[in-house]
């Protein structure tokens, strides 16, 4: 199982990336390691498309919570999530995660 | 793999991304009982934070093995997993932090996977082996018992 960016796109200061497979302890780290030159470069919205996510355990939701914090850190940035089929949007929900991200319904990316 | 009537058991590598394997058996065994799709789901995530509890903090990351066995006795779904990595204190792991109300601020690597798990089953069990682990996670399916973990 794995975790692959199938989609970027890029346009002024915000970036989408559309996310296909499994976010768990094995694909996590990648991910991280993908998305944290985008979070270094200053990007005022990120945008993750979750659509094509099937499942998330703790060490997706932790890779995640990073974005979280990296919006926090600065005035008008923004980290927001969407396409979260039912599976992921209840994993979510038992972690009490669902009220914490800017979650949009559908796709945008 | 084995199977029966009430029970699936197999080994695997704590090393190997393992989350269809598991999630196939969870899933047989829910579907034996006529869990919902929701319900085998959060089974689904407990099982897999176990195994990456024993492959992250049991083997640290090495590789080892993980004999796993799901098994309905009476109204008890149980999900067992054996590891052969040094022996934890009692209730090491399941002490760790709980997540607390306030949301992503308090959590802690291991603590969101145990919060996971003790919001999904009813009972989570560890015992100390000579040579390894044993951890159960329980769901009774009556829903009538209450969540000691």
């Amino acid at each position: 199982m794995k975790l692959e960016i199938i989609e970027t796109k890029q346009d002024g200061d915000a970036i989408c990336l559309a996310l296909k497979g499994v976010m768990n302890i094995h694909t996590a780290v990648d991910f991280r390691r993908q998305l944290k030159p985008l979070l270094e470069n200053a990007k005022q919205h990120i945008h993750v498309d979750l659509s094509d996510v099937s499942f998330i355990d703790s060490a997706g939701l932790a890779t995640l919570v990073e974005g979280l914090q990296w919006s926090r850190a600065a005035e008008g940035r923004h980290f927001v999530l969407s396409g979260l089929c039912d599976r992921v949007r209840d994993i979510f929900e038992l972690a009490k995660l669902d009220t914490v991200f800017e979650i949009e319904e559908g796709s945008k990316a | 793999m084995t199977d029966s009537d009430n029970q699936l058991s197999c080994n695997l590598n704590s090393a190997c991304d393992c989350v269809h394997v598991l999630s196939s058996m969870v899933e047989v065994m829910g579907h034996r009982v006529g869990l919902s799709d929701k319900e085998i789901n959060r089974m689904v995530l407990a099982v897999d934070e176990m195994f990456a509890n024993i492959a992250q903090h049991g083997y640290q990351g090495r590789e080892g093995r993980v004999d796993m066995a799901a098994s309905l006795q009476g109204d008890a779904l149980s999900f067992e997993l054996r590891d052969y990595a040094p022996p934890l204190l009692k209730d090491e792991m399941l002490d760790w932090p709980r997540q607390s109300e306030a949301g992503d601020d308090d959590i802690t690597p291991g603590g969101l996977g145990m919060h996971l798990m003790r919001a999904v089953m009813d009972k989570i069990e560890h015992e100390s082996l000579a040579d390894g682990n044993r951890w159960r996670l329980i769901k009774y399916l009556d829903g009538e018992q209450e969540n000691e973990a």
